[in-house]
């Protein structure tokens, strides 16, 4: 039940893009059509859902304070976290890597829809966004964890969807030349943002 | 070749006065070249972590520059980007540290987003674009103009919000009594409104910037 | 670009991790002092100003020595578990101050209630009024929320509160913080009506004249809610305690 609360809550409410900004870079420069941001969003989910419980579990067993403590009990006041953003941002370099290697070997379709979407993904403030966060609210298993990451990915993919939906559309209105492209798209994803925030408050 | 150019330049050269003004207008990072806005909008809704995280992240370039740029004939390329964030990363941490321990309410209202500058692609784009190919002093330049650039908006973005969202500067009252806070301006959609305004007025000054899709 | 051997890239990550790894430990455990100086001079600083001592943060520790008089901690059976009094453990092995709430109130809400041991503070102030401080913890529209509740010595008004929240709507929720005249709407309000526990609520336009209610902060209807429900559940935990304090 907690777990639904959260994936719903992180899809409509605590959405990714319209409360955090996370992920606006590419969110803005890959959504110039509905098929790549497809691609891209789909491409989000699946590293998060990978990511973000590996990040728990190193979190859980290595850096908290006292988390060593299942090694030994002399490890029990051993203090890793101020680690946790090199090592979040290693993991999620490496399971990108690795992610890619293995759709490449096992799913060539996957491969030419995603491919090209997964190195730019290292870099995506959404992914090390969402470990942290993960870390902050700090959730009580991997079954809430894996809800947040899951619901989180479709929150965005949302988001891209709809702005590449609506700039499409742009392309044949009559907008004044200075805020053609970039301005545009700023100020439609403010309006939906707005829009999102008529979720908030809502709890199953 | 390296000798006879540092006797070409000056400390503050005409290039270099290049390489710090252009970030501000020109070749902006948020609102020309797109980069590193997920961690801009998030922390403007008051001036003050605006303003700090202005410095962090003009920090952490310029540093990161620096340091990229003195090892950048030793870095592998295959492993470039790896130890690029290595560098940023181990940055961002001692700007975090610091601000915990120096700074403890700000790094309260920053919260994650200080770690957010790791990811945030300025820091990582001028690394690549920049630093892996130009000697230490115009690269630390390099930094600072970029860094500054970024801190000029997001300043720009926190100074409206915060005067028309809770009617206070730097939480001095400002506005008089009877003004209503405007529950709007605080809300994260007016960031990017506020934003797309900005560039509005930005490109509407340099037609060569606007953009025909 | 030159060409680099397998080998040459082994060392160089393993020497540049190293040398990372190394100043980072250097530097976060040169830096622990003061920062766990700034959380323990927070705490200490908002449970003074419950208490309506305010205090600026760079002497909250000697204020704090020099008005807390005692620490307990409580489980739900209203049983004293440790007692710190006068700079030494009297009773017990934990010091109450270093207890972690979020913590213990999450196993409070999970149900664990009996397992539960949360601490309670004993104030002497200058004009020798003795204050109750309970900590108070609980979920607001985005992230927790928290605060301490000072009660007067009958146990029954309400002598001071102070929220802080983790990352409420800057200008509608985050007024629980930030807006003092929300804190100072819970003065004197009382938490008995009677004998029957009846708590603080926060309602939207109650009115000043209510003795268990304050107005909720307009636009912020649910950290209000948060706000409410955290005082009620919190408190209901202490009030054995309470019991055999009147006795």
């Amino acid at each position: 039940m907690e777990a639904l609360n959260i994936f719903i809550k992180s899809i409509f409410i605590d959405n990714m893009i319209f409360a955090f900004f996370l992920g606006m870079c590419s969110y803005l420069a890959i959504s110039k059509t509905v098929k790549t941001s497809m691609g891209l969003g789909l491409a989000v989910t699946f590293v998060l859902v990978i990511t973000v419980p590996v990040n728990y579990l190193i979190d859980k067993y290595l850096l908290q304070a006292g988390a060593l403590s299942w090694i030994s009990e002399s490890f029990a006041n051993v203090d890793l976290s101020f680690l946790s953003f090199i090592i979040f941002i290693a993991v999620v370099a490496g399971i990108v890597q690795l992610v890619e290697m293995f759709v490449e070997r096992y799913s060539p379709s996957l491969y030419a829809q995603l491919g090209i979407f997964l190195p730019l993904i290292a870099v995506n403030c959404a992914i090390l966004g969402c470990s942290l966060f993960m870390q902050k609210r700090d959730y009580s298993n991997v079954g809430e964890v894996f809800s947040f990451a899951l619901g989180s990915g479709i929150g965005w993919l949302l988001a891209i969807i709809g702005i590449a939906a609506i700039r499409e559309r742009l392309k044949y209105s009559n907008i004044p030349p200075a805020l053609k492209g970039l301005g545009i798209a700023f100020i439609i994803t403010g309006l939906m943002a707005m829009a999102f925030q008529a979720f908030s408050g809502i709890k199953l | 070749m390296s000798n006879t150019e540092k006797q070409k330049d000056p400390l503050f050269g005409p290039r270099d006065m290049k390489l710090l003004k252009t970030p501000f207008s020109k070749e902006n990072p948020i609102i020309v070249q797109v980069l590193g806005i997920c961690s801009a909008l998030a922390v403007t809704v008051k001036l003050q972590p605006a303003v700090v995280m202005a410095i962090s992240v003009t920090v952490v370039v310029m540093m990161s520059n620096l340091i990229i740029s003195l090892m950048r004939n030793t870095i592998p390329p295959r492993i470039r980007i790896i130890v690029q964030l290595v560098v940023v990363s181990f940055l961002v941490i001692i700007v975090d540290q610091v601000l915990k321990a120096f700074a403890y309410d700000v790094s309260k209202q920053l919260s994650v987003y200080v770690g957010l500058i790791i990811t945030n692609c300025i820091v990582m784009g001028r690394l690549e674009a920049f630093a892996m190919s130009n000697k230490p002093w115009p690269s630390v330049l390099d930094g600072l103009g970029n860094g500054l650039g970024y801190g000029i908006i997001l300043i720009i973005v926190g100074f409206v919000r915060e005067l028309f969202g809770s009617g206070t500067l730097w939480d001095e009252r400002i506005m008089p009594e009877g003004y209503i806070p405007n529950g709007l301006m605080v809300m994260p959609a007016m960031a990017l409104i506020l934003l797309g305004i900005i560039i509005w007025i930005h490109r509407g000054r340099n037609k060569e910037l606007q953009e025909n899709e | 670009m030159k060409n680099f051997s397998n080998r040459y890239i082994y060392i160089y990550s393993t020497v540049l991790v190293l040398v990372v790894a190394t100043v980072l430990a250097l530097v976060a455990v040169g830096l622990k002092p003061f920062q766990q100086k700034n959380i323990k001079a927070e705490q200490m600083q908002q449970l003074l100003s419950s208490a309506g001592i305010k205090v600026e943060r760079n002497v909250a520790e000697e204020n704090y020595n020099k008005y807390i008089v005692a620490e307990y901690t409580v489980n739900s059976n209203g049983e004293v578990i440790d007692e710190y009094s006068d700079g030494k453990q009297v009773k017990g092995s934990d010091r109450p101050f270093e207890i972690n709430v979020k913590a213990q109130y999450k196993d409070f809400k999970a149900g664990k209630a009996n397992e539960v041991k949360l601490p309670v503070y004993v104030c002497k102030k200058d004009n020798g009024e003795i204050t109750y401080i309970v900590p108070v913890r609980g979920a607001g529209l985005w992230g927790d929320v928290w605060g301490n509740v000072a009660l007067k010595s009958d146990l029954n008004t309400v002598e001071g509160v102070v929220f802080d929240h983790e990352s409420e709507t800057p200008g509608l929720g985050s007024k629980i913080t930030d807006d003092p005249s929300f804190a100072q709407s819970f003065v004197n309000k009382t938490i008995f009506d009677g004998e029957k526990f009846t708590s603080v609520k926060v309602i939207k336009r109650v009115g000043t004249d209510n003795p268990h209610a304050v107005d909720a902060l307009s636009g912020a209807t649910l950290t209000s809610n948060g706000v409410s429900a955290m005082i009620e559940d919190c408190l209901k935990f202490y009030l054995p305690y309470f019991k055999t304090l009147k006795k």
